[in-house]
């Protein structure tokens, strides 16, 4: 009863202090309309090419030029041959420094080859620029966050990829010397145009022997039917001059080790020797990301195949027959799942309880990529070695490699068998493509080899990089994906605050806080490697009023209230007990927690503040005055 | 030299080191070298540049990389800078790439020969590993020209010596008397803001850094009986009735954060820093650092290695013990080849025993009756893995890993690495045992092994050294612990290192007798029994030739003018006493097979037999390794070609690790 009287005599004053950073300054065109422009021509980029280094580079210090206040360039380190690896930092510098941000990291084409990375990682930074002054979801992404971009990794390769004539597979690797052929020589066989037609295709001779001709139209190669009377030909392979005169054509390529097995994580010798973080390229990489705890999560732009493929916490050991059932079991809920939602995505991936928040977070965050990047398939990704392995099982940052583009099987696949057969293959790119990007067979008088055939096949920007045209239209969408992760960043905030007497000058307070981003403030992998510094809320009371550091047994003699925290199924809201003026915890995604106090107070008011602080969340203070009538 | 010695089976009495010794002053040394102090990080440095400048013909010196705090780790090659070749040399390449890249830089001569690597110092506090690398560059430059067997050790091998690792190690530890042995690190060891901003001090002020002891009823120090300069550490729950002392590193709280010497240089153990089983821990002096190679000092050598991929054979100097350690230390005897186990043991554990005096196993004295010692075991307490060998491993020649425990003994170290992952002959070895390497050191019986050697060692330096190592304890008031003394030995001199001058020098010349034996093993390629036979001869009209049922007709014309049809043979042998490579080495990513080429202008020649180059595998040593069958240490090459007449032919064959050599075609 007489707690009740102490009760209606008090009244709380809350006051709220905006820790968040003032705005730098309005935003002087907020473009309201969807169908208005957002700044695309302030800064004009063709987007529908490819990009030599010279060229690329030169792109990046442009913005740095015309958007000093959103952007930062700098090398991270020289390639092998040399090469400048230029890195943009861009956040809204005004609201302060980059590496008090929370981070994400986005490079691409660690392989030569996969240029595509480069245009989508340039495409990214170029979006949130010229929008910023348009767009309050861009702005807001760069006055809280910081995107790091290094279009191109694989500096040395890449610029070689779009300037010079390749296959669409090379060159992949980084520029170490490797004896692929075991002959004492090193990278003494490459690949070359021989017909000078800037392309590299197939060699053919004629063979009486042969087992393929020339298809009815001419364009392809195709199998010899038995008893077939006209040309024929053999295979003799990719383009290219016997350098070293061996005998043998281009079996001694460009390059050592994949720079994707290069990493420490799960790194094996046979496929990313010579030792991990051997190449400068990686090297410089994973030490910037070390150099940088800010970094929350990763992208990994590779090509091809439409897939998201994100890092999951380790699976636990189960038998064959349990997995299977896991996987059943998984299926059937998915398909359940999918009848609301068709983007819907559930692994069978079984983790241990320090892990589950994890598997649910990728798992939502992959789903709502699935929806914004529509076509692309989320799978767990590998280990061995790969940068995004090291990211997540290293850096405790998420982790997401995607793979840009893929075979035009969806659009193209008329008789819809789940495949593109080599006539379908033709009619898109007599159709869509209006006829570009085929070679055609031609004759060709080689050095080593005399009269020979030269052609039947895809050019090079045809296959695991997207024609030009496609560009913009990949890198549009996988722009928005990297922004909605940004956009569920950790952000903390103190939520609500309730005053409760309890005894003679004794008070209970309840802080609520809460994370409203998808991302918990720290990965549960983080916590794993001890590689994260705990949120925490502090108390600072007047002079009259002391924190009273008990288990709040004594005082309201309730004891089932605390243990429902560590009660998994427990829906209702977690409460902890302060441990004194400094508490710590980590709030899950979307988490919620209560601090819960007790307090003495003499006289009659005192005041209390509280200051919410997280290290990926960002921080929040409020304070209450305790008045007694 | 023999590799079939071992004649007695007990344990030999050590080097008559004093002949040895007169030897070493030689008038042919160029650059005059004593041993009667450390060389430390200066003193290297120069020897290494004075070496260099004297012997031109015979030396580069390389700098392949740099350590935290800027300071270079060297290597030094030794070899015979005119003699050899490389494969590169020999074949033409043609029709290149428009984009001309630059990626593979041109051979340096030394690759084209075995290589034999020995390293030093990669803890810095360890830097009697430097003195013997120093004293073994000395022996082979001052040897050149003067000794027929060592000359021709130069010319034919390449010799490379790395005597800091650790430079910055090495330096806190000789130069400024504060024993490092990780690395040096940027680093805020205690989360200060402050970056290695509370070291070791002088605290006393008189020129070095030593202990400091205080009375404390805690301490695990009593002051030794019988010489009351030592201090005697108890064992963990020992009881004493005397007074009981804390002896620590001269040190005050510079940062005044409480705490003393926490925020030093000193980085990471680099000796747990390479990928072989690496795994991060930070529990171990100074911890195995972030990443495998996280360090400059050992992605230095992780470079060094992948460059020079004709080592075969590789030595990292360690101290103290006086004993090696062959692989591995992460992984048990299983994960060995019993091939390589043999060569470990038999041939160079036997004859490293020798050196140091110590008993040989009879198992490698009889290898051939290693299924009766074998048996003889099964009943024994030996551990599993002795059992399986047929033998225990003795003192001086063993392995890190825990065999009786059946644990690993730590995480990527440097020899398990190079043995595991690039296929080499490396081995560690603990240098400086005072008992072995001071003849009539007078140690006296007691339970307390460790206090013996130490009361000998600080007579014999009163002896020997006039007292001058070790400083007598006198009192100070340490401004944080009160009244104490400060004293002890000077750090450079305590224990962990062989003292300068006889010691040094016994221990430096049992270790370059070793490593000279151990480069005797190294392969030798020659091409021998070169044949040719003409099958044919014709001209241009006729065009060159294709093989139809053992018949050669010509069909169409390459050259122009005469041309011979050529069958050629040879013999490509193996002469020294060791394979080309380790039983699984050629597999190893970025080794090889041995391979022979056939060389000749390409617009002159036709293969009608055999391609240009051929895949031997690898070639077998001259030596017959107990229990194990060799590769055949020859091979026969063959070839039938269509050349133009006059044409200069060549075979050049190259091995990785075996070496390169070529030989001209003379046709008859």
């Amino acid at each position: 009863m007489k707690t009740k009287n102490i009760y209606n005599r008090i009244i709380i004053i809350i006051f709220i202090s905006i820790l968040t950073v003032q705005l730098a300054y309005p935003q002087s065109k907020l473009q309201k309309s969807a169908g208005g422009e957002h700044g695309e021509t302030d800064f004009i980029i063709n987007w529908k090419r490819y990009y030599t280094y010279d060229e690329w580079t030169g792109i990046m210090k442009e913005m740095q030029k015309k958007y000093p206040g959103l952007c930062e360039l700098e090398s991270i380190g020289k390639s092998r041959m040399g090469l400048d690896q230029l890195l943009l930092t861009l956040t809204n510098k005004s609201t302060g420094s980059h590496s008090d941000k929370t981070a994400i990291w986005v490079d691409g084409a660690i392989h030569g080859n996969e240029v595509n990375g480069i245009t989508c990682s340039l495409y990214l930074a170029w979006y949130l620029l010229t929008r910023y002054d348009y767009d309050p979801y861009v702005k807001d992404l760069l006055d809280s966050h910081t995107f790091y971009i290094l279009p191109g990794l694989n500096v040395d390769a890449n610029n070689s990829f779009v300037k010079a004539p390749n296959t669409a597979n090379n060159p992949r690797e980084t520029y170490r010397p490797e004896d692929n052929d075991g002959d004492g020589l090193y990278d003494e066989d490459l690949t070359e145009d021989v017909d000078g037609d800037g392309e590299l295709s197939y060699m053919y001779r004629e063979d009486p022997e042969g087992n393929l001709r020339l298809s009815a139209d001419s364009r392809r190669f195709v199998d010899a039917e038995e008893g077939f009377e006209g040309l024929r030909f053999t295979r003799i392979g990719s383009e290219g001059f016997d350098n070293d005169g061996d005998g043998q054509i281009n079996e001694d390529d460009l390059g050592g080790p994949d720079p994707n097995r290069n990493f420490p994580y799960g790194w094996n010798l046979n496929a990313g020797n010579p030792y991990p973080m051997s190449e400068p390229e990686t090297r410089n990489v994973f030490e910037f990301q070390l150099a940088h705890p800010n970094i929350f999560a990763s992208f990994h732009y590779h090509n091809t195949g439409r897939l998201i493929m994100f890092q999951a916490p380790p699976p636990v050991r189960q038998s064959a027959s349990q997995h299977e059932q896991l996987r059943e079991e998984t299926e059937r809920r998915l398909q359940e799942m999918k009848k609301t939602n068709k983007y819907a995505q559930l692994f069978p991936r079984q983790v241990s309880d320090e892990y589950r928040h994890d598997m649910d977070v990728q798992t939502k965050i992959v789903s709502e990529g699935a929806y914004i990047l529509k076509n692309y398939e989320p799978v767990i990704g590998g280990l061995s070695g790969q940068a995004h392995a090291a990211t997540y099982y290293m850096l405790g940052a998420y982790s997401y490699l995607i793979e840009l583009w893929g075979s035009p099987v969806d659009i193209a696949d008329t008789d819809n068998d789940g495949r593109l057969s080599d006539e379908e293959y033709m009619k898109w790119i007599d159709l869509d493509l209006a006829g570009e990007g085929w070679i055609t067979p031609h004759k060709v008088n080689h050095p080593d080899l005399g009269e020979i055939w030269i052609g039947g096949s895809a050019k090079k920007h045809m296959q695991r990089t997207p024609p030009s045209r496609y560009i913009e239209m990949e890198a549009e969408k996988n722009a928005r994906f990297v922004m909605y992760c940004a956009s569920q960043f950790p952000e903390v905030k103190i939520e609500d605050i309730k005053l409760k007497a309890l005894k003679a000058n004794i008070y209970q307070v309840d802080v609520t806080v809460r994370n409203t981003g998808e991302y918990p403030t720290a990965s549960d992998r983080s916590v794993q490697l001890e590689r994260y510094i705990p949120d925490m809320l502090q108390f600072r009371g007047s002079d009259n009023i002391s924190l009273v550091v008990t288990s709040g047994k004594d005082l309201i003699g309730e004891s089932g209230r605390r243990r429902s925290y560590f009660r998994r199924s427990d829906p209702g809201p977690e409460i902890q007990l302060s441990a004194g003026e400094k508490t710590e915890f980590r709030l899950k995604g979307k988490g919620k927690r209560v601090i819960r106090y007790y307090l003495a107070m003499d006289g009659k008011q005192g005041t209390v503040e509280f200051t919410l602080s997280s290290k990926m969340g960002g921080s929040d203070r409020e304070s209450v005055t305790i008045r007694l009538d | 030299m023999s590799i079939k010695s071992g004649k007695n089976h007990y344990a030999i009495p050590g080097i008559i080191i004093s002949l040895l010794i007169n030897i070493a002053v030689i008038n042919a040394q160029k650059v005059p070298i004593s041993f009667e102090a450390y060389h430390g990080y200066t003193g290297t440095i120069d020897y290494l540049k004075k070496v260099n400048a004297a012997y031109p013909g015979i030396t580069e010196l390389m700098t392949i990389g740099e350590s935290t705090m800027g300071r270079p780790i060297h290597v030094l090659v030794i070899t015979g800078m005119n003699k050899g070749t490389t494969i590169d040399r020999h074949i033409e390449l043609r029709n290149k790439r428009k984009e001309n890249i630059q990626n593979v830089p041109a051979m340096k001569i030394h690759q084209g020969k075995p290589g034999h690597f020995i390293g030093g110092s990669t803890h810095g506090n360890e830097y009697t590993g430097t003195e013997v690398c120093l004293y073994i560059i000395d022996k082979l430059v001052s040897a050149y020209g003067n000794d027929e067997t060592i000359t021709k050790l130069i010319d034919s091998r390449a010799f490379y010596i790395c005597p800091m690792i650790n430079p910055d190690g090495v330096y806190n530890s000789v130069e400024k008397g504060i024993a490092q042995r990780a690395n040096s690190m940027n680093k805020d060891d205690d989360e200060d803001g402050r970056i290695n901003e509370d070291g070791p001090d002088d605290i006393d002020g008189d020129g070095f850094i030593t202990s400091f002891r205080y009375r404390d009823t805690e301490g695990m120090y009593v002051i030794d009986d019988e010489d009351p300069r030592l201090m005697i550490r108890l064992g963990r729950d020992e009881k004493t009735d005397k007074q009981r002392y804390s002896v620590i590193r001269e040190d005050i709280d510079n940062d005044k954060d409480g705490k003393r010497g926490e925020d030093y240089e000193s980085g990471i153990d680099l000796n747990r820093n390479y990928p072989e089983s690496w795994w991060k821990d930070d529990g171990f002096a100074g911890g195995s650092g972030t990443y495998p190679l996280s360090a400059p000092e050992t992605h230095a050598m992780a470079e060094f290695f992948t460059n020079y991929r004709n080592i075969l054979m590789a030595q990292f100097y360690h101290t103290s013990g006086g004993f090696t350690y062959r692989p591995m230390g992460t992984a048990p005897h299983s994960r060995l080849n019993p091939a390589d186990v043999a060569v470990f043991d038999f041939i160079m554990g036997k004859k490293y025993l020798e050196i140091i005096g110590e008993e040989v196993p009879e198992a490698w004295l009889y290898p051939e009756k290693l299924d009766q010692y074998r048996k003889e075991l099964q009943g024994s307490d030996a551990d599993t893995y002795s059992k399986s060998r047929g033998y225990e491993l003795p003192r001086g020649w063993r392995v890190s890993y825990n065999e009786e425990g059946d644990k690993r003994y730590g995480y990527g170290m440097a020899t398990d690495w190079l043995y595991a992952q690039y296929g080499i002959y490396s081995i560690t070895t603990e240098l400086w045992n005072p008992e072995a390497d001071i003849p009539g050191l007078e140690v006296r019986d007691d339970e307390n092994r460790r206090a013996a050697v130490e009361r000998a060692l600080l007579k014999y330096q009163d002896d020997r050294y006039d007292g001058k190592l070790f400083i007598d304890w006198k009192s100070f008031r340490h401004p944080e612990l009160g009244e104490g003394e400060t004293g002890g030995w000077i750090s450079r001199y305590s224990r962990n290192n062989a003292l300068p001058g006889e010691p040094l020098l016994n221990v430096c010349e049992k270790h370059w007798q070793f490593e000279l034996f151990r480069a005797s093993l190294l392969p030798e390629i020659i091409i021998k029994d070169l044949k040719t036979n003409i099958i044919y001869s014709g001209n241009t009209s006729e065009g060159t030739a294709k093989r139809d049922n053992d018949e050669f007709r010509v069909e169409t014309g390459k050259g122009k003018g005469r041309y011979n049809i050529i069958e050629i043979t040879a013999t490509i042998e193996n002469t020294g006493a060791l394979a080309t490579n380790l039983a699984d080495g050629e597999e190893l990513p970025g080794n090889r097979q041995d391979v022979a080429w056939l060389v000749a202008e390409r617009n002159n020649i036709e293969f009608l037999e055999g391609r240009p180059f051929v895949s031997l595998g690898s070639l077998g040593g001259r030596e017959k390794i107990p229990g194990v069958s060799n590769n055949p240490s020859k091979k026969e090459v063959k070839w039938i070609i269509a050349v133009r007449d006059n044409t200069p032919l060549k075979i050049v064959v190259s091995s990785l690790k075996g070496g390169t050599v070529y030989q001209e075609i003379n046709v008859k």
